[in-house]
């Protein structure tokens, strides 16, 4: 008995030494975004001073203006980015959950084929493909629009994905209760599977808006012209013409283009954990 | 699934094949605009770098077939082999400490604290997961500066002499893994959180009852247990990696020499800069089928290792 007693004593002072490391990690893990805060409300005369600052030195949003009014069309990157991320969030709700419904709930001939070809998807780079849709788009005219780069992303393997497996850990019985009563599958959908989706809903809108916001790699690649740029892109070309040394002002303008992201993520933490938990765990 | 729907209770309001009619009539339906999407935008163009992997691409004069030359050039010639080399290195190592460190992660964290701890642990760790590594690189530039680095600061303050973390050949590659277990491992940490709370309590109550050592309960009871969510994210780590960027464009743009520069910037240099259109797309087809062995791979191993 004593024994236990002790170990159960060892166990605790163990406990709050690996919460103490934690906590000194977690710490370290944030301190990149209190220095790009901080530094944004920096003198831009200061901005290179050291030591460096975790905590901003006083709240003059000089910098902040000093963007919008710089040579860079941060407004109007601002709304591409906007504009981009929201249609591909909207489109990936409508597209991966009809086709999640289907593949959950209908039978039909060629489904599971569809359904394999379909992720394959999860394994093919961006890098495979952008080649031919690069020239796609310069014959038909999308290179340099921003829409160009949402219409690629209307539909995604990891939503269907994701939607799927949660339909399937739903209890059917409503549904087939309300197909007895004569409903068409369309308005089983509608009215009594959408509702019962909601957490899964919430979970893919803020994981496509987070990923949409951030694509790089193919916004570098189809986007050139200023005005169509998207913020990951822009920062490149603002640190380009900043290059003087306008740190305070790069950081400024970084500040803004995080924001949305942080916002969604402080309020709705439990959705997005959820929805990568849920991906994570149900392959 | 299907619904299923007892045919004798159907009977009683319409036929069943009508039923089954109007069934695989919706399915198409809801369907058609992601398989539509998916046809134009994945499927037909991976089809299309296959077939400009074999030819030389040229607007003006028409393309021609080439065989296997772009493989050829890629195979055989040194820089594209070391830049290939460089991305498995890169991927061996991301990987590596992604996954083991959120691992670490997760077994520190799961253990009974208030929930107000928790959330902000997981803010802490996740937040860098969901910034784009192109914001993150540009202040990792700064901190990882030679002079007027962050980090560097502080080596000098305490004595230690300053390092070339971006500048150096040697080192350049490690600080590129230093920033991606940074950004990433608070994913798979996420995930193994959850896959630890998946283990029976009562087995690790049992184990801890007989005295089992810890480290013997985690090798015995805990890792048979989540191990599929390991090789999970051992496959989503590794395909992430091999695709790596911006972090590196940005950190380094490829150097010093080629001593960074990955399979993806190498496509775009290639491709969009030399308008190599048929070789970026070979280099592009042989990442392609990399991420497919190591899926492939792992699968079967996973088979045949993982608890069932």
């Amino acid at each position: 008995m004593s024994r236990w007693v002790q170990t159960r004593g060892a166990r605790r002072v163990i406990n709050g030494m690996i919460i103490g490391i934690m906590i000194v990690l977690a710490a370290g893990m944030v301190l990149p975004f209190l220095w790009l805060f901080s530094m944004s409300f920096r003198p831009v005369a200061d901005a290179y001073k050291l030591p460096p600052s975790f905590f901003p030195p006083g709240f003059d949003f000089a910098n902040y203006r000093e963007v919008l009014n710089s040579r860079v069309p941060f407004v109007q990157i601002y709304l591409n980015s906007v504009m981009i991320a929201i249609v591909v969030t909207v489109g990936q709700l409508v597209t991966c959950t009809l086709a999640a419904f289907a593949f959950a709930r209908l039978r039909f001939a060629g489904r599971d084929a569809l359904f394999f070809i379909l992720l394959l998807g999860l394994m093919f780079p961006a890098q495979v493909t952008i080649l031919p849709i690069y020239l796609g788009f310069a014959k038909v005219g999308l290179l340099n629009h921003p829409i160009g780069l949402a219409l690629m992303y209307l539909t995604s393997s990891f939503g269907v994905f994701m939607m799927r497996q949660f339909m399937l850990s739903q209890p059917k019985s409503l549904e087939e209760a309300a197909l007895m009563d004569g409903a068409s599958y369309a308005k089983i959908f509608w009215r009594i599977s959408l509702p019962q989706l909601r957490p899964a809903l919430s979970a893919l809108g803020i994981i496509t808006f987070t990923q949409t916001w951030n694509y790089y790699f193919q916004a570098r690649v189809l986007l050139g012209s200023d005005t169509s740029l998207t913020l990951p892109v822009a920062m490149d070309l603002l640190r380009g013409y900043m290059s003087q040394g306008n740190l305070s002002v790069v950081m400024a303008a970084m500040s803004m283009a995080i924001l949305p992201v942080v916002l969604l993520f402080v309020v709705a933490q439990k959705f997005v954990i959820e929805g990568v938990t849920m991906s994570g765990i149900k392959s | 699934m299907a619904i299923a729907v007892p045919s004798s209770m159907t009977g009683l309001s319409r036929r069943s094949s009508d039923l089954a009619r109007s069934q695989a009539l919706t399915g198409y339906v809801f369907v058609l605009p992601t398989a539509l999407l998916y046809l134009t935008f994945v499927l037909a163009p991976v089809l299309v770098t296959v077939v400009l992997s074999f030819t030389y691409y040229d607007p003006m004069l028409g393309s021609r077939w080439v065989g296997f030359d772009n493989f050829h050039r890629f195979f055989t010639d040194r820089r594209s082999l070391q830049i290939l080399w460089n991305t498995l290195r890169f991927a061996l190592f991301a990987v590596t400490f992604n996954v083991g460190i959120g691992l670490l992660l997760a077994v520190a964290l799961n253990r009974s604290m208030p929930y107000w701890l928790l959330y902000i642990f997981r803010l802490a760790f996740f937040l860098p997961v969901i910034i784009a590594a192109a914001f993150v690189s540009i202040v990792w530039g700064y901190f990882l500066g030679d002079d007027l680095g962050v980090i560097n600061y502080y080596l000098r303050l305490i004595g230690l002499p300053a390092i070339h973390w971006l500048t150096d050949s040697r080192t350049a590659m490690m600080s590129v893994v230093i920033m991606d277990v940074w950004k990433n491992t608070g994913f798979f940490m996420i995930i193994f959180i959850a896959a630890l709370q998946g283990v029976p309590q009562s087995i690790v109550e049992a184990a801890v009852m007989d005295g089992t050592p810890a480290w013997r309960q985690f090798l015995r009871i805990t890792l048979p247990h989540i191990s599929p969510v390991v090789f999970f994210a051992i496959v989503y780590a590794s395909i992430g990696a091999l695709q790596v960027y911006e972090s590196i464009v940005i950190l380094t743009q490829g150097g010093p020499g080629d001593s960074t520069r990955s399979l993806s910037i190498l496509i775009v240099e290639e491709g969009f800069g030399g308008f190599q259109i048929g070789y970026a797309a070979a280099i592009s087809v042989v990442m392609t089928a990399i991420i497919l062995v190591i899926t492939g791979v792992q699968q079967v191993l996973s088979r045949r290792w993982v608890r069932s």
